[in-house]
């Protein structure tokens, strides 16, 4: 499984996908940073992480980094070269699954320079900030293993990458329309770890959405095999 | 050893691969034969795993690729049919990762990696990208990730096909070096590669088992007359004469007058008799000058079509 992590981050890095997603964040962010921040004299740093331009940039470059996971390998052949190997297909799964978490951490690291700029100007709350890139995580979990879903199910990445987008576009305008969308919606829920809350609720539920997904894209690799 | 018993594949209505049996022994070296469609992809897919049968079992060295996959997948390495390669990997980077997920010990990784690069020939490129490669040095390194820990059983789709003449004697030798620790099997369309190297011959057509057997069984089975060109001088034109007398001579035929005024016949006779030496000392004896004498062949395409028109 290590080799599997490595060469995906690997990969990350010796394509743009890598620094896209980093910097596309890192912007968008930053965009936050100066409205709340500058523009409104709040020092929050969960703030940041629930606002529009964070949250919109994600159903865009988290599917960046998921959709060539398979469709890519299945295209290319290389497909063959995984599934011959004595490697089983959750470990497989599971190894693309954590670079891409790789990346995310990497990321929520690079978000912490604002929280310095913050400390120096005024007393954001640590704990927080800590249950804030706690429910990032899980919300990004959540969110990639149904990336790599998607792109285990798809013909092409493309494929992949849009419905990995329209999927992230629809959770996130369905509260919009009727009140009881609010309790399913992915994003909803990360508001309460803003709060500086860990619900267990909202926690069970993140972590049970990316099981679901990680065992459908095990099934979906092993179905192929009989009907392929 | 590979076993393969009663298996079928189906992709829904259509049938692949039709009850195939056979048997494999270590250390031979088996080559797959048929025409395009006629399942040795899906054949040697569903040996190395990647394909389910949908009937049938197949046994690698004792295990059963579908009850013990992982212990039966460390004992092939299989270089699939158009090479899929990671083109952002360098060889090295390549050959490196498919040691690592075909968990081979790292202790002895290092080295071993040195050994299969210097052994497909690719010190060379080793710190190249693939996708710069050329077309014969990407088949190479495919090949190196299917040598990579020294399995047992070697499994080989089509592994000459686009290269040129040079890069096909030495693949082949490759393959005659490595059959003599290794079982191997390779598919292929190029008959005279097959019956070069190989030690037996499945031909395959529409799915189903048409022949196993040596590739010189095979040669031997089809034929049913003996055939032999000869270029004689022949000056006063008494060839056909001298051939009434010999009893075993079934057809004679001219085939072209050279420019040099010698003349070129086929001499049939029947499977058993071999006419040359019979040939030579009565056209000496009549004064007739051998310029040239040579048997016929059959080979394994000759054999190949009857068999494929056979089965039709």
């Amino acid at each position: 499984m290590w080799a599997i992590i490595k060469k995906e981050l690997k990969s990350y890095f010796t394509t743009p996908i890598g620094y896209i997603f980093i910097g596309v964040f890192l912007i968008a962010f930053s965009v936050s940073f100066y409205f709340t921040v500058i523009g409104y004299g709040n020092v929050n740093y969960e703030y940041i992480f629930y606002t529009s331009p964070t949250i919109f940039v994600l159903a865009f470059i988290i599917p960046l980094l998921t959709m060539r996971t398979f469709a890519e390998e299945r295209k290319n052949g290389t497909e063959q070269l995984l599934l011959t190997s004595p490697l089983s297909v959750t470990k497989i799964v599971l190894g693309k699954l954590i670079a891409a978490l790789v990346i995310v951490i990497i990321t929520e690291i690079m978000t912490l320079m604002y929280f310095g700029i913050l400390c120096h100007y005024g007393m954001p709350h640590i704990s927080t900030a800590l249950t804030t890139l706690l429910g990032f995580f899980l919300f990004c979990l959540s969110y990639i293993s149904f990336g790599l879903f998607a792109s285990s199910i798809a013909e092409n990445q493309i494929i992949a990458g849009i419905a990995s987008i329209l999927f992230f576009v629809i959770l996130w305008i369905l509260p919009n329309f009727n009140e009881i969308f609010t309790n399913i919606s992915l994003i909803e829920m990360f508001y309460k770890y803003t709060q500086g809350q860990i619900s267990i609720t909202n926690t069970v539920t993140y972590l049970t959405f990316t099981i679901t997904c990680i065992l459908l894209t095990i099934i979906v690799l092993q179905r192929r095999k009989s009907v392929k | 050893m590979i076993e393969v018993k009663n298996v079928t594949k189906k992709y829904g209505s259509v049938v692949a691969v039709d009850n195939i049996s056979f048997k494999i022994e270590n250390g031979e070296i088996m080559g797959l034969l048929g025409p395009n469609g006629a399942g040795k992809s899906t054949t040697m897919n569903m040996i190395t795993g990647y394909v389910e049968p949908t009937e049938g079992t197949i046994i690698v060295d004792e295990y059963d690729i579908e009850k013990k996959p992982k212990k039966a997948k460390k004992q092939i390495g299989y270089m699939p049919e158009g090479v899929p390669l990671y083109n952002d990997m360098t060889v090295k980077e390549f050959i490196t990762y498919m040691a690592q997920i075909k968990k081979i010990d790292k202790k002895t990784r290092k080295e071993k990696i040195q050994q299969i690069i210097e052994k497909t020939g690719l010190e060379e490129v080793e710190q190249k990208l693939i996708k710069n490669l050329s077309r014969g040095y990407k088949q190479r390194v495919s090949m190196a990730g299917a040598l990579v820990g020294d399995p047992p059983i070697l499994i080989l789709d089509e592994p000459t096909v686009g290269l040129d003449p040079k890069q096909i004697t030495e693949i082949r030798n490759l393959i005659k070096e490595l059959g003599k620790t290794h079982t191997v099997i390779l598919s292929s369309h190029i008959l005279s590669e097959v019956s070069q190297i190989c030690d037996k011959v499945i031909i395959i057509n529409k799915g189903k088992i048409i022949a196993i057997d040596t590739p010189e069984n095979l040669e031997n089975k089809v034929t049913n007359k003996n055939i032999v060109y000869i270029t004689v001088e022949d000056n006063n034109d008494k060839m056909k004469e001298v051939t009434k007398t010999i009893k075993e001579i079934t057809k004679i035929e001219l085939i072209k007058e050279n420019s040099d005024k010698t003349k070129q016949y086929l001499i049939e006779s029947s499977k058993d008799t071999d006419l040359r030496k019979v040939l030579f000392k009565e056209l000496a004896n009549q004064d007739i000058t051998i310029f040239e004498m040579k048997k016929a062949d059959v080979t394994l395409e000759d054999a190949f079509m009857k068999l494929i028109e056979g089965g039709n």
